[in-house]
């Protein structure tokens, strides 16, 4: 369980009480009444108090910069133009799942004559976890954060009135129903069934928070061009950011992917017609255009770097798993 | 967020307890309830320990799930399907059957041993009407989550005999659900039933 609690005071003898994320019934540790938490419709919010300094996160963009494929001379040229706090809110859930899931899986066996058999295996796997889901409650427009990945912090509304919020504009039924989408998936993916003959599975949503997270804004300037990344208000972390690329980067992905998938494709058609195996030419064959395929799309998108929940990130991750696939299935059909 | 103090619905007494339990006892009336989404009343039985107990007494909390069962067909690789039905009163394809859930956090494996447990070999107890004084553990499943693990239970205990579930088509159909404190006594190997 995430280390989260809400500090409020007994109205029976005014001792002060702790009450974990998710309960909404709490003993008094000092007159032992039972206490009850009526929230705003069921759901608990909390707030984390921010952590990191404006320097911290400052310091911490800098030395991000300094990672990963980033233009070389970012930590010299870049120049941070504001930093700012901000809370976002957050659903967050844990949802049980029961249930079972029943089917077969299918292996193949191919015998020295060529002659293929499947053999079906029949297969039965419980489920019975708890799974934590989050989500942003607000559009977070070019933020690039979408879920939460720190739950452990102090718990205040301290800063509420100095720091800009944003306000919940998602519904707690929607997140509730995320939570269910995301639990029964990843019940189904740790049953490993893959043809499902029976399935009878159970979700029960346990407990609802809102939270409110503080996040700093850092964006800076890089050859007349503004970028911007965000940086955790609890671990001080980079959450996500927009970065220069660097030209030279680029150009030796391009040179060397074109370099090492036309050798390994070249080198596997030589090698399958010299050993008199079509599959060999043609299997290095595609890994020559995978390769080639990753090499192109470094060089046409290495121009930015992109780290976080963006939305036209995961597009680009999508179209580029389909295209690959593409290629996959028209090789396929070559055979 | 408000935070108020628990009072008994039959007797308005305040409630005292010193664990958390989404089931609140009242220490005068000894009437419990629960909070789920509104204020309810339950009715409960306390199960009266063996004489022979010995150890550390503590009760547990069960949801006794008295549901109809319906199966319209099976397939199993490997196996037969008869054990679910030698627990189900009634005609070959249906009938009535306990279901016993329990309430108090525990681990899946111990979850599933002891509704197992219970609902392949129903209790027989007489019952008493207070806690005499044992330990009462805290209940975290709500009356209505136990009508759901009540499936569960019933496909699990299938599903765990020879053979390998492939389909099954059933109904189940909860008409009563009643809270029900068991006796156990704790031990060096943990819980064990002192019926």
């Amino acid at each position: 369980m995430p280390d989260i609690s809400v500090g409020l005071n007994c109205p029976t003898c005014g001792g002060a009480i702790s009450i974990a994320e998710g309960e909404n019934a709490v003993n008094c540790p000092y007159c032992s009444s039972v206490l009850f938490v009526e929230g705003d419709q069921g759901v608990t919010t909390i707030a984390f108090k921010n952590k990191v300094a404006r320097d911290s996160a400052m310091t911490s963009t800098q030395s991000w910069w300094r990672r990963g494929l980033k233009a070389r001379d970012l930590p010299k040229t870049g120049k941070v133009i504001e930093t700012y706090p901000i809370y976002l809110p957050f659903w967050r859930t844990s949802t049980r799942v029961a249930g079972w899931i029943c089917g077969y899986e299918e292996r193949r066996h191919t015998d020295q004559k060529g002659n293929v058999k499947v053999e079906r295996i029949p297969k039965e796997s419980m489920v019975l976890q708890d799974y934590s889901y989050s989500e942003i409650a607000c559009d977070p427009g070019d933020l690039g954060i979408r879920s939460l990945r720190n739950l452990v912090g102090e718990s205040s509304f301290a800063d509420f009135e100095m720091i800009p919020t944003f306000e919940a504009t998602t519904s707690k039924d929607d997140a509730v129903v995320h939570a269910k989408t995301d639990a029964v998936s990843k019940a189904r993916s740790s049953a490993r069934v893959p043809h499902v003959t029976f399935e009878r599975l159970h979700v029960f949503p346990r407990a609802l928070t809102m939270i409110y997270y503080p996040v700093w804004v850092v964006r800076y300037n890089y050859r007349d061009r503004m970028y911007m990344d965000t940086v955790d208000g609890i671990t001080g972390q980079v959450l996500s950011g927009r970065a220069p690329g660097d030209p030279l980067f680029q150009s030796l992905a391009v040179t060397g992917g074109s370099s090492l998938g036309g050798l390994i494709a070249a080198g596997s058609i030589i090698y399958g017609s010299s050993a008199d195996d079509w599959r060999i030419g043609l299997a290095g064959l595609a890994v020559g255009l995978v390769v080639l395929f990753l090499a192109y799309r470094f060089f046409r998108h290495g121009s930015e770097r992109i780290e976080g929940e963006f939305k036209d990130k995961k597009a680009t991750m999508a179209q580029t798993l389909k295209q690959v696939q593409g290629v996959a299935k028209q090789l396929e059909g070559l055979r | 967020m408000r935070v108020i103090q628990v009072k008994c619905p039959q007797c308005n007494s305040p409630i005292q307890m010193k664990q958390k339990d989404s089931l609140f006892l009242c220490g005068q009336c000894n009437a419990i309830h629960v909070r789920d989404g509104g204020i309810e009343k339950l009715d409960y039985e306390i199960a009266e320990f063996s004489p022979s107990a010995q150890g550390e007494k503590v009760y547990m909390p069960f949801w006794r799930v008295y549901a109809s069962f319906v199966i319209r067909s099976k397939n199993v690789e490997g196996g037969s399907m008869f054990k679910l039905m030698s627990f189900v009163k009634g005609s070959s394809d249906g009938g009535n059957m306990f279901i016993y859930i329990p309430a108090s956090e525990m681990d899946p494996d111990n979850f599933k041993r002891m509704a197992t447990q219970f609902t392949s070999g129903p209790p027989r107890y007489s019952t008493r009407l207070n806690f005499g004084g044992a330990g009462r553990l805290p209940a975290v499943v709500n009356k209505k989550d136990a009508a759901e693990l009540a499936d569960f239970v019933v496909v699990t205990m299938e599903a765990e005999q020879p053979g390998v579930l492939q389909r099954l088509d059933y109904t189940l159909t909860v008409n009563d659900t009643k809270l029900v404190y068991l006796p156990f006594v704790r031990g060096a190997s943990g819980l064990m039933p002192a019926l």
